[in-house]
């Protein structure tokens, strides 16, 4: 199994001079390059690089999007070639999106094809909105696939929206260092957004093929002139984890406050998923892998048994990064935003803090647009905490990505 | 005879709330759209210049796009009432933002910029009229009705020719100091009117911080249903 992800630094000097854009225009296009690498690490979840990625895994992508406004017709169309730069090196393509968007005024709206939900005002988690690909656990600020789907908005009033979808998620994110063995989820859901006495609240119900039954709910409101709250929350029966536990009642929710201040915003978000392995659940979860692992190295067993293991193990190896919401059960994110420093620079830090294990994914980043139609952009991604915590045992030490992209 | 002729002048005297009512509808009408150009200068740095597309509807609601520069196109700022919203069209999110919030990194607060209605959130009182670069104007002074007003107060400015044309502004913290003044400058016909066609807001805290709005096209009584004006035709885009 090839890994998916990566890769590594690329020379942001690639800028070349381009003409300004024009302004309003209905079409726009854009060109971009991403470049990750990504230290690799032998850990509980890669025995003796049982996943084979290279040291370091490295990626680099040509992007390219087009949007074109029509009247009321809009095209989308956002991909990326990729050229893996390890050892087994393999050129793909991807579409992120790719869809059709038809809006009757301000009432009515379909939008057809490869799509970003992006609903929940959750920052980091959104236990709402199973409907897409899982986030890359380690960089929940990378440019997320969309899903398969037909989705209609309806605002039937000025303080009402009503959203209907059906959708088909693949179960593996686009951007994680492994393949997830969890079957696409076919979904349908329904989500009404209202607006009552200045907080916004909005219920949601998805159902579906692999995918648990889920009510959700969301809200959010200013709480001073400067600060919001939010709490988005889900319902569920079974779990998304292994072991299924298909009587119980799960509850997940992130909730958090955000506030902005002059060109500097600072968000904290608690999550607190209910599904998620306490210490016991996950001493048994790595025990598992031992043993599965175990046998598929031992020489002892015929060479069918060791297969059926190796994959038992791999399957297993992807169960923190198959559902996209990490593997324990409590988690704080805190992130800093500062924009416009030295009229063209912004800086960013944001910190996922695994709150049962003592883990933390470090993301420092700065951004440089040298014209109003290019920005360079330069993310680190650190691991840090115990040994044997969630983070420190990812198949990878952390990432370095950069981006430039040039917008016509 | 004394009370008689103080009753006259009292009832002669300009209603400060008719003066705010005329000023709030003399730069953009009661609905309208307009496109206008941003441009904040910090000392030292080089100008950051934005333009974004605007649509207003009564006291209530308000949206901008941005337009430019294209890095930024998309981003989007909603207010309705008392909520504001900003959409990021990388994430394709729409977050709930605070009315004090400065608007683009600039001197304008989200407030400021929907200034939808002065008279909904101050109580004015007339102490006087003063010049204000050679035009009579009338001197307000303006009271937040509460604290979740973006300012605790502010004095106001409007020209007394009968355009009613807002001329200055100092903005207020409640101990007192000011925090930035805003001038109305270039009066000239756009979308089939005369009105003042740049807003300067400079700070009062950095020095020779500012930030000039110039309207580019404004198109007055335009027929703008109240469902753009919410965070689910933001999160569409344009």
């Amino acid at each position: 199994m090839r890994p998916r992800l990566a890769l590594s630094g690329i020379a942001l000097s690639l800028v070349a001079a381009v003409p300004a854009p024009s302004s309003g225009s209905p079409r726009e296009v854009e060109f971009g390059l991403e470049n990750s690498s990504y230290p690799t690490a032998l850990t509980p979840l890669n025995r003796q690089n049982a996943l084979g990625l290279d040291d370091p895994e490295d990626l680099l992508r040509v992007t390219a999007a087009w949007k074109e406004n029509i009247g009321g017709l809009r095209v989308v169309i956002r991909g990326y070639v990729q050229r893996d730069l390890g050892a087994g090196g393999a050129t793909t393509w991807t579409a992120r999106q790719a869809y059709l968007q038809y809006g009757w005024g301000s009432t009515l709206q379909v939008r057809l094809g490869k799509q970003r939900i992006a609903w929940g005002s959750g920052f980091a988690w959104n236990p709402t909105n199973r409907l897409e690909p899982p986030k890359n656990a380690f960089n929940t600020s990378l440019e997320q696939e969309g899903s398969l789907a037909a989705r209609l908005d309806w605002i039937p009033s000025s303080r009402a929206g009503v959203i209907l979808i059906a959708t088909r998620a693949e179960a593996a994110g686009g951007d994680l260092p492994l393949e997830t063995t969890s079957p696409p989820r076919t979904s349908g859901s329904g989500r009404l957004r209202v607006l009552i006495k200045d907080t916004d609240l909005a219920l949601v119900v998805t159902a579906g093929k692999n995918q648990r039954t889920l009510v959700g709910f969301d809200a959010a409101r200013d709480v001073g002139a400067q600060i919001t709250a939010h709490a988005e929350g889900a319902f569920y029966r079974g779990a998304e984890l292994a072991p299924p536990r298909n009587g119980q009642t799960f509850f997940r929710v992130a909730a958090g406050l955000l506030r902005n201040r002059d060109t500097t915003s600072l968000s904290l978000e608690y999550f607190y998923n209910g599904e998620g392995y306490g210490d016991a659940a996950t001493r048994a979860y790595l025990r598992g892998l031992d043993i599965l692992y175990g046998g598929a190295t031992d020489p002892s067993l015929p060479p069918s048994a060791r297969e059926e293991a190796l994959s038992r193990y791999l399957a297993g190896v992807s169960v923190p990064y198959s559902g996209g919401l990490g593997l324990r059960r409590h988690y704080l994110q805190a992130s800093w935003v500062r924009s416009e420093m030295r009229g063209k620079w912004s800086l960013s830090a944001q910190g996922l803090f695994a709150l049962s294990d003592g883990g933390l994914a470090l993301t420092p980043g700065v951004s440089f647009a040298p014209r109003g139609n290019v920005t360079l952009q330069l993310d680190g991604i650190l691991l840090l905490g115990p040994a044997g915590s969630e983070y420190r045992l990812a198949p990878v030490r952390g990432a370095l990505q950069s981006r430039v992209k040039v917008l016509f | 005879m004394s009370s008689l002729v103080l009753g006259l002048l009292l009832a002669a005297a300009p209603d400060p709330d008719a003066i705010l009512r005329r000023a709030d509808k003399a730069v953009l009408g009661d609905a309208a759209t307009y496109v206008l150009r941003m441009t904040v200068v910090r000392p030292g740095k080089s100008d950051r210049v934005v333009e974004m597309k605007g649509w207003k509807k009564g006291d209530d609601l308000g949206l901008v796009r941005y337009i430019s520069p294209a890095r930024e196109r998309g981003t989007a700022y909603l207010r309705r009432g008392e909520n504001t919203w900003l959409f990021l069209p990388s994430a394709e999110k729409v977050v709930r933002v605070g009315a004090k919030q400065n608007f683009g990194g600039g001197d304008f607060s989200n407030a400021d910029i929907f200034r939808l209605s002065l008279v909904k959130d101050y109580i004015p009182t007339l102490v006087g009229e003063e010049a204000i670069e050679g035009q009579a104007c009338y001197k307000l002074d303006l009271k937040a009705k509460d604290r979740s007003i973006a300012y605790d107060r502010v004095v106001y400015w409007v020209r007394t020719d009968g355009t009613f044309f807002p001329a200055h502004a100092d903005y207020h913290t409640v101990s007192g100091k000011r925090l930035k003044w805003l001038k109305a400058a270039e009066v000239a016909p756009l979308g089939g009117r005369t009105r003042p066609t740049l807003l300067t807001m400079e700070s009062a805290v950095e020095k020779g911080s500012r930030t000039l709005l110039r309207f580019l096209s404004i198109q007055d009584d335009a027929r703008i249903d109240d469902r753009l004006f919410t965070p689910s035709a933001l999160e569409r885009g344009e």
